[in-house]
Formats: C-alpha cells, structure tokens, sequence
C-alpha cells in the first residue's frame, strides 16, 4: 500500500525516509490488512451510530436545529509516554502559573508593579473584570478545567498555541471518539498499551465537590448550559449525565438571601457548585450583560460572599488572552522561578508600538488573530489571503491595534487520514484537559482536532474540521 | 424531586410519544375500515374520515376535499408525515423527541436511542414519495413498533423516581384523554344510525372502534365474539382492566398524582383526578342512556383539561 506523507510540516506517522515511527509500525500494518470494502463498510456503520446515539453539534447560521454530526475519523493519534510525559509536566507547570496570575491580578497585582507585564495590557481587556478585584474563589482555584491547544513545530516540538480558561469545550467527543472507535475498530486496541479515559466524569466531579463552600454537608454539583441550541449542548447534557448531576438552564434557577437556588417541583434546593457553560458576560445581567436572559440575576453576588463556587471562577478568561499568552514564558519564571517546558509560538502584541509596526508590515507572512475571540473568528491567515483581504483586514486593525497579535504561520503536524476512501495526510493539533481539584491532573488523552481539506491550516469544528481518537500510551515497564 | 422545566418536558414526552402512537394506530384502522366500506356504503367511508379529522384536528383551514379518494389522501397525508399539521405522527414525534433532547440526563441511553431511531426512520420516510397502500400501511407499522419499543425501554431501563412518574403521566393523561376525545366524537353517528344502516356494516363500525383503543381483543376476552354496542360502550367507559378504558385511565392518572403529591395532603390535581376516577368507578349503567351519555362525556374533558392545567401550575410554574 502507497503511503501519502506530508509535503510541509512534521509528519507524525511516517520518518524522512517514509518509514513508520516504531509506535505507528502496528497500526499501519494492521490498516493495510483491512481491504478497501471492510473500510467502507465499518465507516458506514460508524456514522449510524453517532446519527443513532444523537451525538450531534448544532451549526451557526445554518436552519434552526440543523444537527450535525462531528466527522470522526477512524485512524488513531499515537502519543508514546515519553511525550506525554513532557506534555504533562509542562501543561501542570503553565495552569499552575495561570491561577497564580489571576489571584495576583485580582489581588495585590505584583506583576504589573514589578514590570513583568504591562498593566494596562492586563487591566484594559474586557476579560478582566473590575467588579471582582479582591474576590478570592473557594479553595483559591480560578480555572478548574483548562482544554489547552498544542500544536507540532516542524521539528515535531510541542508547542502551546492557547490556553482555554473559560469554557473549553470538546471533552465530551474524546470520550466519545474512544467508545465509537473501540465498537467499530476493536482489532486496533489488542497491539497498544491505551490509557483509558473513562475516568475524566469522576475526576471532573471531585474537582467540582472540592471547591464547595459547605464541603461538612453533601454538596450538590450542577452543570449550567445556556441551552438546546448552544453549539455544544450534547457536551453539557453529556457531562451532567456522567457525573449524575442535574443539568440546569438560567430559569431554573433563583437567588434568594444571597444564596441560589434550584426550582424543583417540590420546592427548591440549596446549590453549592455550578459547573458553568456560560460566558462571563451573559452569567447575570446585574453584574455584566442587562440583556442577558441565559443567565441568573444576582447569581456573581452570592459568588462573592462565597456562597457558592463557580467553574471556571468569573474573571478567568483574562488568563487565556492572546496578548496576554505573549508574556506566559516571563509570567512562569515570575511565578515559579523555572524555566518553561513547553515552547510557545513567538507572537508580536499590537499593544506594542514597535510590534505593531511589524505586523503592518509584515502582514503577508502572519497569522494575525483578535484577542479576544476564539473557534478560528475574527482572524487572518495572511500567507493565504488575497492583497484586498489584507488591507481591508489591516484598515480593521489600525482602528484598534491593542486587540491584534500576530504569529508566523506554523507548519503544524500532519498525520494519515481517512478522506474519500484513501489515506492521505491533514493537519492535526492537540487539546489536553487538565482538571484543578485537590491538585492539577491531565487527563492522558485529549481532542485530535484534524482539518479534513488538503493543506488546511483550520481544525475548528465551526469551520469543517473533524476529530480522531487520541492515545496516550502507558510506560512499557507499568 | 426534579426540576420543574425537567418534569414539564418528560410530562410532554410522554403526552407526544403516547399521542404518536395513537395517531398511528387509528391511521391505520381508519385506512383498513374505509377502504374495505368504500364498496359497500360510500358515506360510511366518507363519515370515518371525517371523524378521524375531527379526532386529531390540524389548523382551521377551507372545506374538506370533494371527493371521497381526495379526502383519504389529505388525511393520510396530513396526519402521518405532514410537518406541519400539530397532530401528524411526525409533528408529535418530533415534540417527543425535541423534548427528550432537552432532558437527556434525566432519560437512559436506551430511551432516547429507541426513540432517535424510531424518529430518524420516519423522518427519512417524510422525504420520499407517498407510496402505495401497503408500502404506507408497512410504514405505519414500523413507527408503530418503534414507538411501542421505546416504551419497552422506558419500563425496562428507566428508574422509577419522580422523573419517570411526570413521563408516566404524561403517557396516562394523554391517553384517557384521547379515548374520550374518540367517544365523544363517534358516538353520536354510531348510537343514531342503529336503524339506517345494514347490521353486518352497522357491527363491523362499532369493531372499528373498539379496534381504534386497541380494545377489541380485551373486549372479546369478556364479552366473547358477539358485538353488543351497549357491552362494547360499557367496556370501554367502565371496565376497570383494559388500559384504554375511561375508568382504567382515570384511575392510572389519580395513582400517579397522588405518589407525585406524596404526605397526606393531596394537591389539586390529585383531587380533580380522585373524584372524577370515583365517578367512574361508582356509576353505572344509568348514564348509558343515549341522552345521558355524550354530556357525560363533555363533562370528563373538562374535568381532564381542568386537570392538566392544574398540574401544570402546581409542578411546572407555567
């Protein structure tokens, strides 16, 4: 069988000389005994189950209630111990430097006093929320779920491209992605040592049960979704029915003498966590958006006078800024006082004279994205874009300069995937999930996001990408 | 004790996916008696869609079809996979699984995958042609059963909490609700055409109906092969087995509102539903009398609609 390999970028599969790396070696000889009939067949039965089991995303813009399903593709990443290893240790290294970041933020701001970042870059973002300076959150833990996104330098290097600190999403399909997989491939499992991913629900909760304010009595968990038409609503009811926790919308909740409440058919109870799935900005209309209707009037009070915790801790979002990423390599030896372990993509901040200039100028080799925005919006992959894009794009940017960053583009990995009945190769990345509880966990695995056209730069699920299983391997000698 | 949104949505699934699965069913008696009478006594054929229309009313719209073929293809039309007539198959489906959606957490994975599955396939039938009777009549047989296995899953997997008691009430509420809604419409033809029409064809209506509540084999388990309209109206008022009998169906409603209730003091609905039950259970033959009977029945829909506004004040905050 004739392997396509990447022609830009780090090939995870295949060596300079076309070779399998000695973990993919398995894998690829068992997808070469499988003819071409049994592929079709078993994707067939594949994309019956998921429209069956109605794990399904909504789309923007598109018909009311269009549901989609999230194309999932069948050939695995293999992630040996040796890698994860480095991963762990540098996602454990770079969330613990987030939260220090946000109590300090929050509280006596010696990073900007001590010049480590500048303070108006900080307190100008709309992520940044004045109302809650010298709020410490139960437990002193702001972000409890953190999905970071790694992508391969074209060395092979992990790199960091963003962290998520507010409600990263995407958990739901890597739990998901390992039972699809194992129903319709069970023969790839017997020749790899799969660390198992069932856990992260019961992880997930005992992070949630461990900021509780009333930890004496039996707290109750929620999960908080804006609702059936939110794009990620399979993953909120998925959580909820995972842990065993009810899962709740804005109206069915209340807050009475600065506590909330849930509205039961007997009355109400008590709540002590909401795992939440709502922006900031739409949390409650007293605190941060009037027209917000998802939310819970006087819910941030009640989090103020501790009387319940919130995950992530309003506020958070500041640390996953893209300006603010710019400045995590100093942000971790302020902290720590250790050396970064994960590289980062070198990003030019508009709020920087001299870097802006740069990026002006330089805007054909850039990818120059807004800091606030995410899911591959409000962004411009400049190699690709035609000269009109670019200026109308860099028109756009000089009305507000301190919004843009700007990155070289990044050959990030490729890796073999199953398109219109062949193999070729698609540009993946990496979303670990790392849990804050009674201490930082990673769960071993994570979301394979994959951009399913030729060349493609954008895995967004928004945008057409789709997504593989992820195995992290347990060390040979466990 | 759920959430109120929670209960309100399982009380509609269980109201659409119970309301599906009696379209369905007396779609198909409609079809089989209809075309089967159409020879003999056009106006007979002509009479049971019209009732069947009455019985699952879309939006007030102009005259009903002419002819006799037109109007049976308006109404197999309407009442199976038109999207938007609010008592097609695929409307109710729809909301039963529209709702399920919105609680997934509170139902099984078996439940909502019977009941995507059953919803997928008729959806895949909405986007072909019409077919020809027995094609449509396999059709109809299969969501049928689909519906009937989503039911199973719900009695095999589902855990009996209060969840489970607003789906079941649902179900209950719904279904002696429809069983009064097909009496009230079909009695006045089936008690004043006695002498018109031919006895063979006269039996083989009143079959129909009992058919129509899948009542017909429980009937005859009682009552034996021969047709007795006043047996047949007794049986499907008072007999206190058969599921779809007025009384069984009452009684099933009071049950599950007093466990909702719980304690000692029984809410509104419990009590609307505790008397109208009671009535059902004490009074005999007496309202049987043809004058009698059909206020009788006017008299159980109000009762059943001023119940189910009551729960829905008390439980949803609606």
């Amino acid at each position: 069988m004739h392997w396509a390999t990447a022609t830009s970028g780090f090939d995870e599969v295949f060596d300079g000389g076309g070779q399998p790396r000695t973990h993919y070696a398995p894998l690829i000889s068992i997808l070469e005994s499988f003819t071409r009939e049994d592929v079709d067949r078993r994707e067939r039965l594949q994309k019956l189950a998921l429209m069956n089991q109605g794990i399904t995303f909504t789309v923007y813009g598109e018909k009311e209630g269009l549901e989609r399903i999230f194309p999932f593709d069948f050939v695995p990443r293999i992630i040996p111990a040796s890698e994860w290893k480095t991963i762990q240790d540098g996602l454990i290294q770079r969330i613990t430097t987030l939260n220090l970041f946000l109590l300090d933020v929050y509280h006596e701001q010696r990073c900007l006093k001590d010049g480590v970042i500048p303070p108006e870059l900080v307190l100008s973002r709309k992520e940044y929320k004045r109302e809650l300076l010298g709020v410490t959150p139960p437990r002193k833990v702001f972000t409890h779920v953190v999905g970071t996104d790694l992508i391969r330098s074209e060395t092979g290097e992990y790199l960091v491209l963003e962290d998520n600190c507010r409600c990263p999403s995407g958990v739901s399909y890597v739990l998901e992605n390992r039972a699809l997989l194992n129903r319709v491939f069970p023969e790839f499992f017997a020749s790899y040592p799969v660390r198992p991913v069932k856990e992260y629900p019961t992880l997930l909760l005992d992070s949630l049960l461990y900021v509780a304010p009333r930890p004496s009595q039996s707290p109750v968990v929620v999960v908080l979704s804006p609702g059936i038409h939110n794009s990620a609503y399979f993953e909120h009811s998925f959580l909820a029915r995972e842990m065993g926790v009810p899962l709740v919308e804005g109206r069915d909740l209340l807050v009475e003498g600065n506590h909330v409440f849930m509205r039961r058919t007997h009355g109400k109870r008590q709540i002590d966590v909401i795992y939440r799935r709502i922006d900031d900005d739409f949390l409650d209309p007293l605190a941060f958006r009037r027209d917000s209707l998802l939310g819970v009037p006087g819910l941030v009070n009640v989090y103020r006078e501790g009387n319940v915790a919130l995950a992530n801790a309003p506020g958070a979002g500041v640390a996953d800024d893209k300006a603010v990423y710019a400045f995590m390599p100093e942000l971790i030896r302020y902290y720590l006082g250790e050396e970064p372990l994960l590289g980062q993509v070198p990003t030019y901040v508009g709020f920087r004279k001299d870097d802006f200039k740069y990026m002006t100028e330089h805007l054909d080799e850039l990818v120059v994205k807004t800091t606030g925005d995410a899911g591959g919006y409000g962004m411009l992959m400049g190699p690709f874009a035609s000269k009109k894009e670019r200026e109308s794009y860099l028109a756009q940017m000089k009305k507000d300069p301190g919004n843009h960053i700007g990155q070289p583009l990044v050959h990030f990995s490729s890796h073999p995937t199953h398109v219109h009945g062949r193999y070729e190769p698609r540009r993946i990345d990496l979303r670990p999930f790392i849990l804050y509880g009674d201490r930082l966990r990673v769960l071993p695995g994570g979301l394979t996001r994959v951009a399913l056209r030729p060349g493609s730069f954008v895995v967004n699920s928004s945008q057409g990408g789709g997504s593989k299983d992820t195995w992290v391997l347990a060390p040979r000698d466990a | 004790m759920i959430l109120s949104r929670v209960a309100d949505a399982l009380y509609w699934m269980g109201r659409y996916l119970e309301r599906a699965e009696n379209i369905t069913r007396l779609l198909v008696v409609t079809e089989e008696m209809a075309s089967e009478v159409v020879g003999l006594d056009e106006e007979v054929a002509r009479a049971e869609w019209t009732e069947l229309r009455t019985i699952f009313p879309g939006a007030e719209g102009g005259e009903p079809p002419r002819s006799l073929r037109a109007l049976a293809q308006a109404a197999l039309f309407e009442l199976s996979i038109d999207p938007g007539h609010s008592h097609s198959i695929f409307f109710s489906l729809k909301k039963a699984r529209d709702n399920a959606r919105t609680v997934r957490e509170a139902l099984t994975i078996e439940v909502f995958v019977s009941l995507n599955e059953t919803y997928r396939e008729l959806e895949a039938y909405t986007r072909r042609q019409m077919a020809d009777p027995p094609t449509f009549r396999s059709a109809l047989a299969a969501t049928q059963r689909g519906i009937l296995s989503t039911a199973g899953a719900i009695e095999q997997t589902l855990a009996r909490d209060p969840g489970w008691l607003f789906l079941q009430l649902g179900e209950s509420m719904e279904r002696v609700f429809r069983t009064a809604v097909v009496l009230r419409v079909k009695l006045p033809t089936l008690l004043a055409q006695e002498p018109k029409i031919d006895l063979p064809l006269f039996y083989t209506r009143w079959r129909g109906l009992l058919r129509g509540l899948s009542s017909l084999e429980n009937y005859r388990k009682v009552h034996g092969a021969r047709m007795e309209p006043a047996d047949a109206l007794h049986f499907l008022l008072f007999d206190p087995h058969t599921p779809r009998s007025l009384r069984y169906g009452t009684t099933a409603v009071k049950e599950l509102l007093e466990q909702i209730s719980g304690g000692n003091q029984l809410s509104l609905p419990a009590r609307i539903m505790g008397k109208l039950a009671a009535d059902l259970a004490y009074q005999g033959q007496d309202v049987l009398r043809d004058s009698q009977t059909l206020g009788f029945l006017d008299q159980i829909l109000t009762e059943l609609t001023r119940c189910h506004d009551s729960v829905s004040t008390t439980y949803f905050g609606t």
